[in-house]
């Protein structure tokens, strides 16, 4: 039979999970950040299409993360929320 | 070399080291997360966060496809640049995901020590019903076991499925605590996919689904009897990237256990050691020319 204490570990278990999702999401953005300059610093001048197609992926990506980052903080605040009712 | 092939190499190298296994290793253990809140939730009208972990993988996702659209875009501009034909570094995802986590910053020497886990019970007795193979009798004073590598404990636990032996499965399923149990659906998919791969000689896709079932189905079967279907196609959809089946609501374990049985299963198709799984580990051959037969034993 389950218990408050078992329902708050699922809980807590999940949050470890997501925590460890938030440390991926921040490592990555920093390696996307040099991915971009370094991108930038050789390929600057150019005027080949795909060149312009890298730098917006590479933007979209970044701002992907950052929304996703975020979605992970409201998530977090509501899972808590939850826990401190239980 | 020449001022050109200097440009090339450097932009390879940009392309190579773009962060798709950290986005990976994201989306995964935020898709184990809403696995394990959903179940918590099941009953409750409230969604302790479910819809918003939902939001953040989709965000990963497209991510994921803004990175591999990026070093399309870099091997697009290095073949109108005469430089294309040279190979990348390969598949990293799945070594980003069993590199170990970073250590956590140890405790002050006056804290308290952390409270054992309560899911022990809850994870042993879904282990039961999954393998079959009762848990250990425990002894009175027997402590709840502490967190182990995830990585480490998928290396165990594929070893013991290369043999066949469900006995040794279930004592080392039985072994760990639910939350490194648990964890194992984070670190699989990525493992899940390249082995895939290796296996069918190319990227699984949609059409792919059939083949794989077929070759891993029966084994998988007989080592987690009481497995529902559903987690298997689920696992073998997202491996191969198709849409997974609507289905019933599964317990969290399952596809974390599924998960690793599957990359054991692969392995000995493969005629791959668990040793293999090392992220330091050398690349292996690959014979893209010669695809293995999935329904063949390797």
């Amino acid at each position: 039979m389950a218990s408050v204490a078992e329902v708050r570990a699922a809980v807590d278990a999940a949050l470890q999970q997501v925590a460890e999702s938030q440390a991926a999401i921040q490592a990555a953005r920093e390696k996307l950040g040099e991915a971009q300059q370094s991108l930038a610093a050789a390929l600057d001048g150019s005027a080949n299409d795909a060149v312009g197609a890298a730098h917006t992926s590479l933007s979209q990506a970044d701002q992907q993360l950052e929304e996703c980052l975020g979605a992970t903080l409201l998530a977090v605040e509501q899972a808590q929320t939850y826990t401190a009712t239980l | 070399m020449s001022l050109l092939q200097e440009l090339g190499a450097q932009l390879r190298a940009t392309s190579d080291e773009l962060p798709t296994g950290l986005v990976t290793v994201a989306m995964e253990r935020l898709r184990s997360a809403t696995e394990l809140l959903n179940w918590v939730r099941q009953t409750s009208v409230d969604p302790i966060g479910v819809p918003q972990l939902g939001n953040a993988v989709e965000h990963a996702e497209h991510a994921a496809a803004a990175l591999r659209l990026a070093q399309d875009a870099i091997t697009a501009y290095l073949a109108a640049v005469g430089l294309g034909g040279d190979p990348g570094t390969g598949d990293r995802d799945w070594r980003e995901a069993l590199k170990p986590a970073d250590e956590p910053a140890p405790p002050p020497p006056d804290a308290a020590p952390p409270p054992p886990e309560k899911l022990g019970s809850w994870w042993r007795k879904r282990v039961e019903e999954l393998t079959g193979e009762a848990p250990p009798a425990a002894e009175p004073a027997a402590p709840e076991p502490g967190k182990a590598d995830a990585a480490e404990l998928l290396r165990r636990l594929a070893g013991g499925v290369r043999s066949g032996d469900r006995a040794r499965l279930g004592r080392d399923l039985h072994a760990v605590s639910a939350s490194s149990g648990l964890a194992l659906s984070a670190v699989t998919p990525p493992v899940l996919r390249r082995l895939a791969g290796d296996l069918l000689g190319h990227e699984p896709r949609a059409d792919d689904v059939g083949r794989l079932r077929s070759a891993t189905t029966g084994r998988v079967k007989s080592l987690l009897p009481g497995a529902p279907p559903a987690v298997l196609e689920t696992l073998i959809a997202r491996v191969c990237r198709a849409p997974a089946p609507e289905g019933a609501q599964t317990h969290p374990a399952d596809s974390a256990v599924t998960a690793s049985v599957l990359t054991g299963v692969l392995l000995a198709r493969l005629g791959r050691d668990a040793s293999s799984l090392d992220p330091a580990a050398p690349e292996p051959l690959r014979e893209p020319d010669r695809a293995r037969k999935p329904g063949n034993n390797a």
